[in-house]
């Protein structure tokens, strides 16, 4: 029992930590960091819950390849959106990009 | 596994804290990998395995990318790369607190002390993903395939913003 707890405490404070980052930090790729910290917390949590309440069932594995490939995705666009801001502007600092305000 | 959790949330502090961003990139990987170890000791050898694989690389082209977009990817010139920190780290807090109480908390019922074999998981995940799993798996698929070609459409359809600019001097 204590095994899980442990791991859904490490969970929950990755969270927090990607969380302020992803708020405080000014550059995208600095954000995506943050939010890559946060889904690292995700997984923490998919890996527990499967491992020592469900392990004979694989859906909680499967959950976990699916958030691997949101991490993926959510790098690859970032970085496209990165290319596009960089080349237009020549920086990619979330400050200095205040027209794409609704 | 408490150990490697504690690197994991260590190395995550250090990727805000440090000035120099390829430190950062390399604090984000420590700590990703130090998340796969956790999986290992948690006995999810596959998944261990795929998180240090996956991080390593991903993490590797992070830095790339960060040394061509950053304005001080050294850290030398100690520029100030943060804002709203009183409102992030009162969210941060409030969020781990929060997913704290949820952990703490909530009822989950017994705990299964053994894990299945390595070879169990890997079968057990195959067949999942090949049958009750199908849909979900081959819709994933199709959004890799969608998200590059948005991402490489996206950075591409900007090539022509640099080529003007070089053009009018």
């Amino acid at each position: 029992m204590i095994a899980l707890y442990v791991a859904l405490l490490v969970g929950a404070i990755l969270f927090g930590i990607g969380l302020y980052g992803a708020l405080s930090q000014t550059n995208l790729v600095m954000i995506m960091m943050g939010v890559e910290v946060m889904l690292g917390g995700a997984l923490v949590n998919l890996v527990a819950f499967w491992r020592f309440l469900s392990p004979e069932n694989y859906s909680g594995q499967t959950f976990f390849l699916i958030v691997m490939t949101v991490m993926a995705l959510d790098m690859a666009v970032g970085f496209g959106v990165g290319t596009a801001r960089f080349r237009a502007k020549g920086s990619v600092e979330s400050e200095e990009a205040g027209e794409l305000k609704g | 596994m408490g150990l490697f959790g504690l690197a994991a949330i260590w190395f995550a502090v250090v990727v805000f804290r440090t000035a120099s961003m390829v430190r950062s990139a390399l604090a984000l990987l420590f700590s990703q990998a130090a998340l796969g170890a956790m999986f290992l000791a948690m006995q999810a050898e596959f998944l261990g395995v795929l998180q240090i694989m996956m991080m390593g690389t991903e993490m590797a082209i992070m830095a790339i990318f960060m040394v061509m977009f950053m304005m001080d990817p050294g850290g030398l010139s100690g520029m100030e790369m943060t804002h709203q920190k009183r409102v992030s780290v009162i969210a941060g807090v409030v969020a781990a607190f929060g997913a704290l109480g949820v952990a703490f908390l909530a009822g989950w019922g017994p705990v299964v002390e053994a894990a299945p074999s390595p070879r169990e998981q890997l079968v057990g995940l195959g067949l999942d993903l090949m049958e009750r799993s199908m849909i979900i798996f081959e819709a994933t698929g199709v959004t890799i395939l969608t998200a590059m070609i948005a991402a490489t459409a996206v950075a591409v359809a900007a090539r022509g913003i640099t080529k003007r600019k070089e053009e009018r001097g």
